[in-house]
């Protein structure tokens, strides 16, 4: 059972273009599946046919727990995916197929169109060399500038997400940073050739609450100073709450639950995304005992619905067919047979 | 950076001056009398002149004792004599460590960079086709023994092409340069062959690991190129560790040089060190084996300072 | 209720670097940390990444020795049938489990160490894995066939087994999924229900510490900046740090955050705090007198329960 149905599409498109007056949105991923070659113990397809859209200037948050495909639903926007994945579907990205695109046509996509932040700002850099260096990189890559100007123009782009002494920091290696200036100095280097689209990987999981709180307001500052569109992924529904427009809850390679973040938290309608928010602490009664999601993750698949092994609403018919991702109320999609 | 190396040297000369404590004591325990040797292969010496040579050669006289002169000695320049070649030990050995040196220097300039080379290609495609070729290759270079590779060597380019001498050394008292490579190519290619299978795996090994690592990934990540990112970010990143590798390689380079100067009669280290041993002459043995042991000691300090050169991170400790 | 622990002028500086010609630098990991557990309590500590929460639950556990000050253990907790009578929760799951060992010989280890025998081991480790909510074959498995959540339960029932009075967890949730995390806090708060056992709950996420802590203490560079109860400590936090610290906690419901609410600058490295109040180089309300006097812990205004370390605290 798949979204593919061409009229649910359709609406997405609809929809959003009723709603933002654009034509086209930035980006629009359709009937997006990735899978790798079949193994004992392993799911072949860690992305199942999603589909949905970003608009210019737009944040959208990706959640769900581990394994369930958030990575690989954004490194396939980077054409980034291990060699041995496979990828169906279409994403669109400024009137392109991205899946279409020769190597070559890859590598001038990105950091220029499209740019991604990483988690771990500990190993994403490259430990022998200059942080200055690796700004500018990008900018002689993707603008031709020379390796003097490129360095000069890094050291601007260091101050622009403030980092104190600029100067001495673009000379300095990524070891002598802090995680959270690295995090910084990773954001300068994705901006540097102010992109379409950024692609945040769980970019504040590694870091302390307040340095968190200085990259996401810094991400929303340069956002707002650039209108660029970002997909920003967390397992945490409150960081994600805090910076995106809309939000797409994923579960076992599947898009759950899609809408804004109001609607998502006024009206939550997929019992996972419900699940989700009872269980969190500050939802409860201190020292009372918090809802839990039975069952636990990363198990096989049931058949039908893959939720429906820890749903506490899955019936017979559940386990039969898989829900179509559909739209309940205006821009709220939700794929689950028990939600009208 | 001067701080380190400043440590590094005095920890080397440290290492330096224990070793000669150990070897003395070592060389001075091996069996036969270097004295008896010389009676042996000299019938004509005298009971006298035989008395006086074991004087000269300080029987009767404490080790540590011995060892004080020795080294005092030592430090001004003065080795003493080969019982077995009659002359300075340091006339004999200085020519032998520049025919040995030669052959080792020219046996990295070459494999290294194959190995980076080859390594790198076979990281590439884990798996494919190139790689299994160059892994073959690696297996062989590992397996091949030297002494028979010498001998299809010599066989074919010396005995039945006549491209190149069998021999290593020239035998012209100042052979100009051309005739000199000339010799070194079969010994130099012999060891090569011999060092260069182990340092392709490591470099393989190595380079796969880094090109999974999550800084390649962020290079893929700005659109740069495969070579941009195998040559700027990879490749240096795959060298840190092996440089320790090719520290210790070139300790084996010293012995496996034994029998390839053995096969082409080269007249370097690995022959004076053996003949000093097998005809107990102790001060031939005594400075050979330390010259070993300080060539080693420099590759070792050399590949310390290059470490701190390539790794940013460890010239802070 | 009486002090099952007490601590007093805890000081533990860790020797950094040094060589055989260089003067070793000190890292202060804790400085004048003073408090009371009381039977029964969840005592939450919270603080960022270095602030030395690690460091004080070891030294409390015996793994770290204190450079000055006391650990006493209370009344309750001399006369222990075991030696140890603090036992410790790391933070990861995964690497914490002995992973050649079976799980009902790692569950009943601490017996062992005491020199309880076998049979009897093997009874209690399958009651404690049934309290932790595991059934009793688990104990002939191997940690790798568990899942995360699985191995904390693990963790937590070796802790359980020598029936301490006093458990340290160090951030036993942050390896976690968040469904399973909300599993792991009941398991703790049903034992604590059952058990009237205390703990030292070291965590990050203020959200955790709300729901489970009955005081909590906040840690900046090895300093403890506010000390409080939790219903006070929420409601009207005394001390400009925790007051950033709530600021920082995204929340949901909120929307779209507001910029600019964050608290400036890094935590400082520890082997120079600054000097004053260690917090002043971040601090809103910083005035010269934060540069010079080191702020002494003392009530808040009108609260007498909550101890602050501020010139300025609220
Ligand atoms: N190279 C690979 N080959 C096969 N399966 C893979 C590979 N890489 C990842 N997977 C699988 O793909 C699934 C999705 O992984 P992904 O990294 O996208 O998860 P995630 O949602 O980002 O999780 P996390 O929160 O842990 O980062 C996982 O089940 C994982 O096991
Ligand atoms: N064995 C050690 N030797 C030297 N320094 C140490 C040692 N253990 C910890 N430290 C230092 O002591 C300080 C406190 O560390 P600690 O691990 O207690 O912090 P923490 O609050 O637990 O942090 P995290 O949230 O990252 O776990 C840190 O600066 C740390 O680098
Ligand atoms: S003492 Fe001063 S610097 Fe420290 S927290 Fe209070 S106001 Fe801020
Ligand atoms: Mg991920
Ligand atoms: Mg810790």
């Amino acid at each position: 059972m798949m979204i593919a149905a061409p009229a649910s599409v359709a609406e997405i498109q609809d929809a959003h273009s009723q709603a933002s007056g654009a034509a086209t949105p930035l980006l629009r991923v359709q009937d997006l599946t990735i899978a790798f070659p079949a193994a004992v113990g392993r799911e072949a397809e860690v992305v199942s046919s999603i589909s949905y859209e970003i608009g210019a200037g737009e944040a959208l948050g990706v959640v769900g727990e581990s394994g369930c495909g958030k990575t690989m639903t954004s490194l396939a926007l980077m054409g980034l995916l291990p060699p041995a994945a496979q990828v169906d579907g279409a994403i669109w990205f400024d009137g392109r197929d991205l899946t279409k695109l020769s190597a070559r046509a890859w590598r001038s996509h990105r950091g220029r169109d499209a740019a991604m932040v990483f988690q771990e700002p500990m190993t994403a850099m490259n430990p022998v060399m200059r942080v200055g260096d690796q700004i500018a990189e990008v900018l002689v890559r993707h603008e031709g500038m020379s390796k003097r100007d490129g360095f000069s123009r890094a050291v601007q782009l260091l101050a622009s997400v403030h980092i104190p002494s600029p100067e001495r920091r673009a000379q300095d290696y990524p070891h002598q940073l802090s995680g959270g200036m690295r995090q910084r100095a990773m954001i300068a280097m994705a901006l540097a050739c102010r992109p379409k689209l950024l692609v945040a990987d769980e970019p504040t999981t590694a870091l302390d609450v307040t340095v968190q709180a200085q990259i996401l307001d810094l991400m929303l500052e340069l956002q707002e100073q650039h209108g660029t569109a970002i997909q920003f992924i967390s397992h945490n529904l409150a960081v994600v709450s805090e910076i995106a427009h809309r939000i797409m809850v994923m579960y076992s390679g599947r898009i759950v639950e899609y809408a804004s973040v109001g609607d998502l938290f006024a009206n939550p309608l997929h019992p996972y995304t419900q699940g989700l928010i009872k269980t969190l602490p500050e939802m409860g009664q201190p020292g009372s005992d918090l809802y839990t999601i039975p069952g636990t993750i990363g198990g096989k698949r049931p058949p039908g619905c893959r939720f429906s092994n820890r749903c506490p609403l899955a019936d017979a018919g559940c386990r039969q067919a898989e829900p179509a991702l559909r739209e309940v109320a205006p821009r709220h999609y939700v794929a689950c047979h028990k939600v009208n | 950076m001067l701080r380190y190396t400043l440590t590094r040297i005095g920890q080397a000369v440290l290492v330096l001056l224990v070793m000669t404590v150990l070897l003395f004591l070592l060389i001075n325990l091996m069996p036969g009398d270097p004295v008896d040797n010389m009676l042996e292969g000299n019938p004509s010496l005298t009971a006298a002149s035989a008395a006086q040579i074991r004087e000269l050669y300080g029987a009767g006289v404490p080790l540590p004792v011995r060892y004080w002169n020795w080294i005092t000695a030592a430090v001004q320049g003065d080795f003493g004599y080969s019982s077995i070649y009659f002359r300075p030990v340091a006339e004999v050995l200085g020519p032998a460590l520049g025919q040995t040196l030669k052959l080792m220097v020219a046996t990295l300039v070459l494999s290294v960079p194959l190995a980076l080379l080859l390594g790198s290609l076979a990281s590439l495609r884990p798996g494919g086709l190139m790689d299994n070729l160059i892994s073959f290759f690696a297996f062989a270079s590992i397996s091949l023994p030297n002494f028979w590779l010498s001998l299809i060597l010599i066989i074919v380019f010396a005995v039945q092409l006549g491209w190149l001498p069998a021999s290593g050394t020239p035998l012209e008292t100042n052979p100009p340069i051309w005739l000199e490579v000339r010799h070194l190519v079969l010994p130099v290619l012999v060891l090569t062959m011999f060092f260069v299978g182990p340092l392709v795996r490591y470099v393989r090994a190595s380079m796969i690991e880094t090109l999974s690592s999550d800084f390649v990934r962020t290079a893929r990540s700005k659109g740069l190129s495969e070579p941009q990112i195998i040559i700027r970010h990879a490749l240096r990143n795959a060298l840190i560790p092996m440089v320790t590798v090719l520290a210790l390689g070139f300790g084996g380079l010293f012995s496996g040089s034994l029998v390839v100067e053995t096969i082409f009669g080269v007249l370097g280290m690995g022959k004076m060190i053996f003949d000093a041993i097998r005809y107990v002459d102790f001060n031939l043995a005594l400075i050979g084996l330390l010259l070993a042991t300080l060539v080693t000691l420099i590759s070792n300090l050399l590949a310390d300072l290059a470490y701190a050169w390539l790794d940013p991170r460890i010239s802070l400790k | 209720m009486a002090a099952l622990l007490d601590v007093q002028d805890l000081n533990l500086r860790f020797p950094i670097g040094g060589g055989l010609f260089r003067k070793p630098l000190t890292l202060h990991a804790l400085t004048d940390v003073s408090f009371t557990v009381e039977e029964g309590e969840t005592l939450a500590i919270v603080g960022e990444s270095g602030s030395g929460k690690t460091t004080l639950g070891y030294a409390i556990s015996g793994l770290l020795t204190p450079s000055s000050g006391h650990i006493r253990f209370g009344e309750a907790l001399s006369g222990a049938v075991e030696d140890r009578p603090v036992q410790l929760v790391f933070q990861d799951p995964f690497s914490a489990l002995d992973p050649r060992m079976m799980v009902g010989d790692i569950v009943a280890e601490p017996l062992r160490l005491a020199g309880v025998p076998n049979k009897e081991r093997q009874e209690r480790a399958e009651t404690v894995l049934g309290q932790v909510g595991l059934n009793a074959e688990s104990a002939q498995r191997y940690p790798h066939e568990f899942s995360g959540g699985q191995r904390q339960r693990i963790a937590i029932a070796r802790a359980l087994i020598a029936d301490p009075k006093l458990i340290v967890a160090d951030e036993p949730l942050s390896a976690l999924d968040v469904s399973i995390q909300s599993q792991v806090l009941n398991l703790l708060n049903k034992i604590k229900r059952e058990r009237s056992i205390s703990y030292l709950f070291i965590s990050h996420d203020l959200g955790v510490v709300h729901h489970l802590a009955d005081r909590v203490i906040v840690l900046y560079l090895g300093r403890i900046m506010e000390i409080a109860s939790r219903e006070h400590l929420f409601a009207t936090p005394s001390h400009p740090y925790t007051q950033a610290l709530m600021r920082s906690v995204p929340r949901i419901g909120r929307g779209r955050r507001q910029p600019g609410q964050s608290l400036k600058g890094e935590i400082p490295t520890p082997l120079a705090p600054p000097p004053g109040c260690v917090f002043h180089t971040r601090c809103p309300k910083a005035q010269d007198v934060c540069r010079e006097a080191v702020p002494v812990l003392e009530p808040a205004p009108g609260r007498p329960g909550q101890m602050s370390a501020c010139h300025f605290k609220d």
